[in-house]
């Protein structure tokens, strides 16, 4: 049982009653289909300082991603890898449900799926971020906040992070005399593919993608997919304990693989990449 | 009719000068009158105020809300009422002054989820306003469609004297029940009326500030113009002060016209 403090949003059950009668129909209560996705907003290099970010709006959601680069030691076992950590928190102004102080459960759910769908894409060719094998190489954090909520957080976050990713330039580091120098330059970073992720949602009988947060109060499982450009499955993630039955599971597989191809031409359009 | 001066402030602006009575949402410093809110001017014998365009829904008692119930304890339901402070029902207005958490089951009258409409009994500042569901026409809202608009629109939804929302009601054939905080529940035979009134609540929420809005509302909801005329004569007169207390809305051009004159002489 999840002791998050989001799940404290209640919606009234005259709402309730409304929304599912809006969905048996097809339509939401946001007159979109059921598996619609709201419109995508990205803009580039929001934070001046950082070596690449970007702030991504899906509907009312908003996040903010910003990748920093330096050196460091490898992780162990990964030793001829540059390092990658993502993390995520939710703000306290973004919603009147997130308190502050350490993050929730959701919150840390919300970085570690976020975070797979990047490792497990191998969006960046980790191999090529190395300095000297086993000792020094780059480590890329990229810090999301989410400054306004309005449900589906996971792609949201996971667009702002790829987005920012993508559009990064990674400063040239060089090792003079056993030390880590700053050449003043930068590269392109080793972008290998983009993934994107598809949350879809069950409320009742009916599967609905990109869910608001009056949706997520009332669902009863979660399923987020995430898609390399080859359009294969990298990452999945289940929410709640609610249940998906196999033919729900192919449906929203497939439709993850459709939508995420549109999103990702979008997000190429948006980044100005090929 | 007296005349009224109106221009658009932000806070900080002078509303008006002289010997004036300061109102809602203005402060006098010494001679001037200062808006503390953005919205339309009024100024004229009475005093000067300023008619918000956007904010909170502030309780007050008297106040008619919709509320949500979130949760209660052994002697009152917490209700959220839209607003930065969370209202409550004491369990004595429903069980009575003999109320007893040991007999008395309060998840049976209300559960969480549930939407009532209710007064605001108690309310000075200093402790969360408690509420009453003992009146005509209050109490739990068993069916609608719940819709909410800024709570700064529903003057202007409530029109002169109900004008407003008597033409919407009549025009849709639905029952529409505003609660001050922007709670809004619409209730009809078919869905198909609904959904008019819907829109034309939204269509209030979004031109609140414009010209001419009764006239595109009677043409979205499709009201004969023989029609248009009667209405202001059918109006009935509401004791509600929130309503009175309305004067950016009006039937009459005149006064609509006069509301978009920015620059408002003073």
């Amino acid at each position: 049982m999840s002791l998050s403090k989001k799940s404290t949003v209640i919606v009234e059950n005259l709402r309730k009653k409304q929304m599912r009668e809006a969905i048996s129909t097809g339509k939401r209560l946001d007159e979109r289909s059921l598996d619609e996705i709201r419109p995508i907003e990205i803009e580039l290099d929001v934070i001046k300082k950082a070596n690449g970010s970007a702030w991504v709006k899906l509907g009312n959601t908003e996040v903010v991603a910003g990748v920093k680069v330096e050196t460091g030691e490898p992780f162990e076992g990964l030793e001829n890898s540059g390092a990658l950590i993502i993390t995520a928190e939710v703000l306290p102004i973004a919603s009147p449900h997130i308190e502050p102080g350490p993050p929730d459960e959701e919150t840390i759910e919300l970085a570690r799926v976020v975070d797979r769908g990047v490792r497990e894409s191998e969006m960046l060719d980790l191999k090529k971020l190395v300095l000297v094998p086993g000792k020094i190489v780059y480590t890329i954090f990229v810090d999301c906040s989410v400054i306004n909520v309005d449900g589906n957080l996971l792609d949201a976050t996971s667009y702002a992070v790829v987005s920012a990713l993508a559009s990064c330039k990674l400063p040239v580091f060089e090792i003079k005399d056993d030390k880590v120098v700053d050449t003043g330059k930068t590269q392109e970073p080793p972008i290998t593919t983009l993934p994107v992720s598809i949350t879809t949602v069950k409320i009742g009988d009916y599967l609905i993608s990109d869910p608001t947060t009056e949706e997520e109060a009332c669902m009863d499982a979660r399923l987020t997919i995430t898609t390399n450009s080859k359009g294969s499955i990298v990452a999945m993630q289940k929410g709640l304990k609610g249940s998906f039955s196999i033919d729900d599971v192919k449906s929203i597989a497939d439709k993850a693989i459709i939508k995420g191809e549109g999103i990702r031409g979008k997000l190429k359009g948006m980044i100005n990449i090929g | 009719m007296q005349e009224v001066k109106r221009k658009y402030v932000i806070p900080g602006d002078i509303v008006a000068e002289g010997n004036l009575r300061p109102l809602v949402n203005v402060f006098k410093n010494g001679n001037s009158i200062v808006a503390t809110r953005i919205g339309i001017t009024e100024s004229n014998q009475d005093g000067a105020k300023v008619i918000p365009l956007s904010g909170i829904y502030f309780p007050r008692a008297n106040d008619i809300v919709i509320g949500k119930i979130l949760d209660h304890s052994s002697l009152s339901w917490s209700v959220d009422i839209n607003s930065c402070f969370a209202a409550h029902l004491p369990a004595q207005d429903i069980f009575g002054r003999d109320f007893s958490p040991a007999h008395d089951d309060m998840g049976r009258q209300l559960s969480t989820g549930d939407v009532i409409v209710a007064r605001i009994a108690i309310f000075d500042r200093t402790r969360d306003p408690i509420l009453t569901i003992q009146d005509k026409d209050l109490g739990k809202i068993p069916t609608g469609e719940l819709i909410k608009i800024s709570p700064t629109r529903v003057p202007r939804l409530i029109g002169k004297r109900g004008s407003m929302i008597q033409t919407i009601e009549h025009a849709s054939s639905t029952r529409v029940t505003i609660g001050q905080n922007g709670i809004i529940v619409v209730s009809g035979k078919d869905k198909e009326g609904t959904t008019l009134a819907i829109n034309a609540i939204h269509m209030v929420e979004v031109e609140a500030h414009t010209s001419n809005l009764t006239q595109r509302i009677k043409q979205l909801l499709n009201v004969p113009e023989s029609e248009i005329e009667n209405d202001d004569a059918q109006t009935s007169v509401s004791s509600d002060p929130t309503i009175n207390q309305d004067e950016i809305n009006s039937n009459s051009k005149d006064k609509e016209m006069g509301m978009i004159n920015s620059n408002g002489s003073k």
